[in-house]
């Protein structure tokens, strides 16, 4: 490959920051120029990103022979992260703008399923070691894989869509004269600020999506954070704009400091923020020196030995999940039907098992496990180990020097043949990370995700976010910045414990239910629109956190394109009626913009999960996940019935705003007469919307709701971690697994997690999701057609009937109250504090330092005038004196002064002699 | 002469050397002042003489000396009484003790 | 003791007592005629110490020169008061004190040191060519200067001392003379008084 892409997507990065710059220096009087160079510059960029794609695309070879078979399931990628690591490395060397990968095949004997990533960085800062290979730096780096350049298409061509979209609705911000009628004030137009900002925007969430390292990812998340907190104060002269900026920003760092605690732990303890560089530490390579598969691809619970305990002899670390069954069947100390049970033994049994011992002894079952221990002392080992456990894992990977197998070292201190095997590694081989700092770390950095994505608890800022111009809405709180969250959680998925991957899934799951039963009852149409959005957004999580990583973020594709299009046709509506933004005081307003109501209702059932629209695709598959996740684990069934509930709600609620707004008597005749269908300029975005939200997902046969070409795509960029061997299905790995010596129940962290995650490719179950999500959505329908569509219920009737409930939720849950009592007053209380200590102590300390301050000049003064001046005074007086004495004989008389003259001859001669006649 | 040696010729020239000395401290008169150098200047001169007589590589550079010596006094005294009669054309006196100006 | 000490004591006797007069007469006058016997007597002593030159000199000099000088200066200004100046009993006793202080030094000085070293061989006035000598080193040749080691103390390194002559200092002396000569001219010319101080 001649030509880097990466640049190419480096240049598209960077046009949008080069119309911000323009925009910025052009200031006010810009005008409809400033749109059209902001529009232009991420229109080349929704190019460069096309281009990109299909080169990409255009790259990946065939699959082999059951991945072609359209089953949902491509199965983690091969591995060739370490050779593209190993090359990174050794192209530091030269100029690392030049870094990137020429050609990712050469070198790597297995054929790739999917492109290469093109990579490439410089170094912004960096400490230690050289300029080329410093110790330890910041990088500024590109790293394009399968899911960048998705993300990077879906960005920005619905950015350059509402960019377009923008230019209409945001017209009447060209005049000079702009009167607010919320704030009542008459201000000065600010379209090109408006374009100002989204052109930063658009910078700053491609770069997110370019980053090759978390730190950068950092930067670039708050700097979407600050476009969100610029464009939801837009029209600042409004109080609730402006409180809603501050509340979004504010609700925001809660979320960015568990962030930063994430980025730390990472960064402690694997020394840089690159994710491939990270990743590569966190497994091994698929076999050592010796060529034997070892501690291949695992993440390997082990207990930490001090050195002294093992005399001269440098472990650092005993493997404790490990069983090397062909040797123990090999020196016969095991009778054969323990070692089948071992043999049958899979991830699942070490699925948060405290240790060794405990999991063989639940897994055996007491007898069998009495039993093996007894041969096994009989043979000469000690008692199995149930010490604590801890992660290992090495610094870098295809250095892995020793073997653990026929070839490794064993202990020679009575844990037996073939047991306990020691890895023997060479001092500060081995990094370690202790497992609940991991735990920590992975939950810091979803932390993160959490506030960007508004999931539970801090959905709150989200719905006030509507504040905002309604492009704004659809671009960075719909489509766009919101799904940095998710994206994020994607991107770091290696990084995530099974244990946070629960939480995850428990925060989604939650998420999506309140965020959905809120809707419900919202009349503010972009509020509804936003409660969607934080509904939606719980759905991506929850399949992240069950292992739906590619369903989870072929939703978050999906769902920009139908949301992007759900708020650019509320935007239409509000536009036609003069931001007149309560669905109660629309309706009926289908005749009157045609167009609008038609795209908006694509959005709907693409939202509702109607088969053959996008929706339904990523909705099932998500739901798929769930119920794989659930049916091996029984005991998290919510995660499966409330995001079932929640589609049928989901399809209510949105079904319930196109009703009220399009259908049904005009409720307010002031603003039905005004109403009127938006210009072209609106429109033509919307129609384009309204086109990829039903045929984004399609796969060769749209009907196969399995068979989505885009999920497919996204599948094959799962961030793989693991070889092969271990993260093909169960049966294989134990096939494999004997001949290797490997037993798949010993192998520890990654396959515990392979198996966490290896679940949802059962194709009955995605059936069966479906199915349950069609039903629940239909059930939806109905209920939004008998109330809202042909009226057989009336809502007010029922909103009496269930007025406590009603309250609960048109009150959100009582969020903003409880956070009110939680934190702010807390915070007003603790603020009333720090200012009396401020006032009292602080201030005091620093009156009575003053006061100190003066009193020791009185001092320092009386000093000065006395003894300084005194001594200087002093020296004067005596010259003065001196000279005064000195003068008396200055008589003028010569003959005085031949009389000194004789006695000083006189007198110098005797003391002359004097001295002489001493020392003589 | 046997009896006489150098010590008794520098004798004498201590002798005119201190007579020379009170006579420039007691002498008020310009004048008076001016017969102390030359006292003063005989004194050197006769030490000079005497080594020149008692030690025989110097014999001639003591003569030389006691010449320069009163060839410089000839000067002095030339110098010296113009100054005393220019002081005396301006205050009217020869004493020394008027010729106080400079005193401090 | 032989006529010649005889006669230097006499010669030197008179010439301390005079100087003696010298100080102690307080008439400027009189003090002037004692500098003649002074003078005199150093000429005197010269001429015994075989310093022929050097006495001639000092009489043409000095006696003939320097004292018509001195007197012409006391009669130039000797008007009634400035005759008998004279200082105050302290000054004297200071005086005394200082010169007797002085004598003792000097007196000190050469009798304790110890001669020895010096080669004390007194020519023979009958065979010195002290004159022609004299004549030859101001005119500039080094023959009249004899070579030698110079006296040292004991022990010391002995010091070479060359031939030398003194035809420079002789001219500069001269100009000298000359110089001030017209110095003292000028200096003492006749010009109108602009009221004097009294």
């Amino acid at each position: 490959m001649d030509f880097d892409y990466g640049l190419l997507y480096v240049v598209a990065t960077l046009l949008p920051l080069a119309s911000f710059l323009i925009l910025f220096l052009g200031g006010r009087r810009m005008g409809r120029l400033g749109a059209y160079i902001a529009t232009a510059a991420i229109g080349l960029s929704c190019v460069c990103s096309l281009i990109g794609a299909v080169a990409y695309f255009s790259n990946v070879p065939h699959h082999h022979g059951h991945h072609a078979a359209g089953h949902a399931h491509d199965g983690p990628g091969h591995d060739h992260h370490p050779d593209a690591h190993a090359d990174k490395k050794a192209d530091h060397g030269h100029d690392p703008k030049q870094d990137h990968k020429a050609d990712p095949h050469s070198g790597t004997k297995e054929e790739h399923d999917h492109g290469p990533p093109w990579q490439g960085s410089i170094y912004w800062a960096w400490v230690g070691g050289t300029a080329d290979k410093p110790a330890m730096s910041l990088e500024l780096g590109y790293y394009v894989d399968g899911l960048t350049v998705l993300m990077f298409v879906m960005v920005s061509f619905i950015a350059t869509l509402i960019h377009v979209f923008s230019m209409g609705y945001m017209a009447e911000e060209l005049q000079d004269q702009v009167e607010d009628h919320q704030a009542h004030v008459t201000r000065k137009g600010r379209y090109s600020r408006f374009f100002m900002f989204l052109s930063l925007f658009c910078f700053s969430m491609l770069n997110l999506i370019l980053a090759n390292n978390l730190f950068q990812v950092f930067v670039s998340w708050e700097l979407v954070g600050i476009c969100s907190y610029l464009l939801i104060s837009f029209y600042y002269e409004r109080l609730s704009a402006s409180t809603a900026a501050n509340k979004a920003f504010i609700v925001n760092r809660v979320g960015d400091a568990g962030f930063i605690i994430g980025l730390l732990i990472f960064w402690t303890y694997c020394g840089t923020f690159n994710f491939q560089e990270i990743f590569g530490q966190l497994r091994c390579p698929p076999e050592d020196a010796h060529g034997k598969n070892s501690l291949a691809g695992q993440i390997v619970r082990g207990r930490l030995v001090p050195e002294q305990d093992l005399g001269d002899r440098k472990y650092l670390a005993v493997v404790e999940f490990r069983l090397d069954v062909a040797q123990l069947e090999k020196s016969g100390a095991v009778d054969k039907e323990t070692l089948d049970r071992l043999r049958t033994l899979d991830g699942k049994t070490f699925d948060r098992a405290k240790s060794f011992r405990d999991a063989l002894e639940a897994a055996l079952g007491h007898e069998q496990f009495e039993k093996l221990e007894s041969q096994l002392l009989q043979a000469g080992a000690r008692t199995i180990s149930d010490g604590p456990v801890a992660l290992l894992f090495p610094p870098e990977p295809g250095d892995h020097p020793h073997g653990v197998g026929p070839d490794a070292e064993k202990f020679e201190d009575g844990y037996g043949d073939g047991i306990y095997l020691a890895v023997a590694p060479k001092p500060n081989q081995y990094r370690s990370i202790p497992y609940w700092l991991l735990v920590l770390g992975g939950i810091g950095i979803f932390l993160g995700c959490v506030g960007k994505s508004a999931q539970f608890p801090l959905q709150v800022w989200l719905p006030d976010a509507m504040e905002g111009p309604t492009p704004v809405s659809a671009l960075i709180h719909a489509a766009t910045m919101v799904a940095a969250g998710v994206y994020l959680v994607g991107r770091a998925f290696p990084l995530f414990a099974p244990e946070v991957l629960v939480l995850i899934a428990y925060v989604g799951c939650i998420t999506a239910f309140l965020a959905a039963t809120i809707a419900i009852v919202q009349t503010d149409i972009k509020k509804v629109l936003a409660y969607s959005t934080v509904s939606q957004l719980g759905f991506m999580m929850l399949a992240l956190g069950v292992g739906g990583w590619a369903a989870g973020l072929f939703h978050l594709i999906t769902h920009a394109f139908f949301k992007a299009l759900l708020f650019l046709g509320s935007g239409s509506v509000i536009h036609g009626c003069h931001h007149e933004q309560d669905m109660t005081r629309m309706g009926g307003l289908f005749p009157k913009m045609k167009i609008t109501a038609v795209t908006m209702l694509i959005g709907v059932l693409s939202i509702a999960g109607t088969p053959l629209f996008a929706g339904w695709y990523s909705k099932d598959a998500v739901l798929a996940s769930a119920l794989s996740f659930v049916t091996l684990r029984p005991q998290h069934l919510l995660l499966f019935l409330l995001p079932l509930i929640t589609a049928g709600l989901t399809a209510f609620y949105m079904f319930r705003l196109w009703f009220l707004t399009f259908t049904g008597k005009p409720r307010d005749e002031h603003v039905y007469e005004h109403a009127h269908e938006s210009p072209y300029v609106m429109t033509v975005p919307l129609m384009i919307l309204a086109f990829f939200s039903v045929t984004v997902a399609w796969g060769l046969n749209p009907l196969d709701a399995t068979g989505s070409a885009l999920e497919h795509a996204i599948h094959h960029e799962y961030p793989t971690v693991m070889p092969d061997r271990v993260a093909e299905d169960d049966a294989k790995v134990k096939a494999e697994a004997g001949n290797d010596a490997i037993l798949p129940a010993l192998v520890a962290y990654q396959l515990d997690k392979n198996a966490y995650l290896n679940v949802l490719h059962l194709p009955s179950l995605h059936e069966l999701a479906g199915g349950l999500a069609l039903l629940a959505a239909g059930l939806g329908i109905a209920m939004a057609f008998v109330v809202y569509g042909f009226g057989f219920l009336d809502p007010a009737q029922t909103k009496a009937q269930f007025q406590s409930v009603f309250r609960f939720l048109w009150e959100k849950w009582y969020f903003d109250e409880a956070y009110e009592v939680m934190f702010v007053r807390p915070a007003h209380v603790v603020a009333g504090w720090a200012r009396w200590f401020d006032l009292k102590v602080i201030d005091g300390i620093i009156d009575n330092l003053a006061l100190g301050t003066v009193r020791l000049s009185w001092f320092d003064g009386r000093f000065d005038l006395g003894i300084i001046d005194g001594l200087v005074n002093l020296t004067a007086n005596v010259v003065y004196g001196v000279g005064s004495w000195l003068r008396i004989f200055q008589t003028g008389s010569i003959r005085n002064y031949v009389l000194f003259l004789a006695l000083a001859a006189v007198g110098i001669v005797a003391v002359l002699s004097y001295v002489v006649a001493l020392a003589g | 002469m046997t009896t006489v040696g150098l010590q008794e010729v520098l004798l004498v020239g201590a002798v005119l050397f201190v007579a020379g000395i009170l006579c420039m401290v007691t002498k008020r008169n310009a004048i008076g002042v001016l017969m102390g150098t030359e006292l003063v200047l005989n004194g050197a001169n006769v030490n000079f003489v005497a080594f020149a007589y008692f030690h025989n590589l110097f014999n001639i550079e003591g003569q030389i000396f006691a010449l320069f010596t009163i060839i410089m006094a000839a000067a002095e005294a030339a110098i010296a009484l113009a100054i005393v009669l220019n002081f005396y054309n301006n205050h009217v006196t020869v004493d020394v003790d008027a010729a106080e100006d400079l005193k401090g | 003791m032989s006529f010649a000490d005889f006669l230097f004591w006499v010669v030197a006797l008179l010439t301390g007592l005079s100087a003696v007069m010298v100080v102690v007469t307080q008439n400027i006058v009189r003090a002037a005629l004692w500098l003649l016997f002074t003078l005199a007597g150093t000429a005197g002593l010269f001429f015994l110490l075989g310093a022929d030159f050097v006495g001639a000199v000092q009489l043409l000099v000095y006696v003939g020169g320097i004292l018509i000088l001195l007197v012409f200066g006391v009669m130039l200004t000797a008007q009634g008061p400035f005759v008998n100046l004279r200082a105050g009993a302290g000054e004297w006793a200071v005086a005394i004190v200082v010169g007797l202080l002085l004598l003792g030094l000097l007196g000190s000085a050469f009798l304790m040191t110890d001669w020895r070293f010096l080669p004390t061989q007194p020519p023979d006035p009958a065979t010195s060519r002290y004159t022609n000598d004299l004549g030859l080193a101001l005119l500039g040749s080094r023959d009249a200067t004899p070579p030698g080691t110079l006296p040292v103390h004991p022990g010391d390194q002995p010091v070479e001392r060359s031939r030398v002559a003194y035809l420079l200092p002789f001219e500069i002396v001269s100009v000298h003379l000359l110089v001030v000569l017209i110095g003292a001219a000028y200096l003492a010319r006749a010009r109108r008084r602009r009221g004097a101080r009294t």
